[in-house]
Order: C-alpha cells, then structure tokens, then sequence
C-alpha cells in the first residue's frame, strides 16, 4: 500500500503534467504560420520573420482587421 | 458580350459565396478575385478587396515563382485562406482554428461552380450545362 504523502505527490505531479501540456497545446495553437501549397503538390512553411513570411502576415493581419 | 460575361460571373461568384457563408459558420469575409480585381465581395468594407489583393500578391511573391495551388496564413486575430482554381482565386477570412482541408475543399468547389456558371451561363442555379 502507497505511503499517504506519495499519493499525494502523484496526485500533484499528474495535476503539473496536465497543465504542462494543456499550455504545450495552446503555445502549439497560438502559434503563426504561413503555409503556400504549390501546383505540383509540394507544401512549403515559410519561415516567420523571413521578408516573403513577413509580408504574407502582415497583409493577412490587415486583411483580417477589415472583418 | 463582355460585360454580360461579367454579370454572369459575378452573379455566381455572388451565390457561390452566399452557399461558402452558410457552408462555414466560421467565415468571417471572402471574395472572388479574376486577374486581380475584385468579382465579387462579402465584406462590407471598401478597403478589403485592395487588402485582399495585398495579400494575393504577397503570397505570389512569396512562393519563389512556382505557381500556387492554394495557402494558409494563421495569425492571433483569426485565419487567412487563398484558394485557385479554375482561373479564379478565393480568399476567405475565417475565425481561429477552423479545419483547414474542409475549408479548402469548400472553397476550390465554391471557385469550380462559378467558373462553370462563367463558361456556362445555364449552370448559373447549379444546374449542369447538358440539362
């Protein structure tokens, strides 16, 4: 049988893992990306903070700020 | 001629993205675009179809001169699609976190049944040009 104070301490350890990843899931969700899809099928991550990538963004935000 | 080319394109751009806003309840403003100018508009405000177009070019500059097929832009304030297809290009705004592929195929047969109804004014109320 488990000492009181471990299941405690696994209960804590399993709630901290939970939120680790809850905030790994919303950082994944928040993240900006800008995606081309080409012709011939391949697709291509423009890097952020590149000049096309920034460009493509920016329009984008002002585009969406229009509504 | 021309100018009821025109009238029919933009009739069926019109319906194509009335049916796109029932299709994505997520959609916040699209419009159909033929060698950069603006066919037709959901968005109200005068200075989205030159932001849109802003953004068409941004990306064709962007994709090192191949041709581009379609492309996805997230930011925080929501989401950015591009679709081409059929001589047309589409560029939608959408809230966050909506299903890209869905979205996409939505808005590649949205672009399809306006270029039929251009090239085939009897398919303008979905009707198939043989019936």
């Amino acid at each position: 049988m488990l000492k009181p104070h471990r299941v405690v301490l696994d209960k804590v350890s399993s709630y901290t893992d939970e939120a680790a990843a809850f905030m790994r899931r919303r950082r994944h969700h928040r993240r900006e990306f800008v995606r081309i899809r080409f012709r011939t099928g391949a697709e291509a991550d423009l890097p952020l903070g590149g000049p096309e990538a920034d460009r493509i963004a920016d329009a984008a935000r002002r585009l969406i700020e229009f509504g | 001629m021309a100018d009821a080319a025109e009238t029919t394109l933009r009739r069926a751009a019109e319906r194509v993205l009335d049916n796109l806003a029932e299709l994505e309840p997520e959609l916040v403003s699209a419009g159909i675009f033929k060698d950069r100018r603006p066919v037709a508009v959901t968005s109200g405000s005068d200075g989205w179809p030159d932001a849109a177009i802003e953004v068409l070019e941004a990306v064709e500059a962007g994709s090192g001169g191949e041709a581009v097929d379609s492309a996805h832009i997230a930011a925080s304030g929501g989401e950015v699609f591009v679709v081409r297809d059929s001589g047309l290009e589409l560029v939608a705004v959408t809230g966050r976190f909506v299903l890209a592929s869905l979205t996409g195929y939505d808005m590649r047969m949205a672009l399809r049944d306006a270029a039929r109804a251009e090239s085939s004014p009897s398919a303008e109320n979905g009707e198939p040009a043989s019936a």
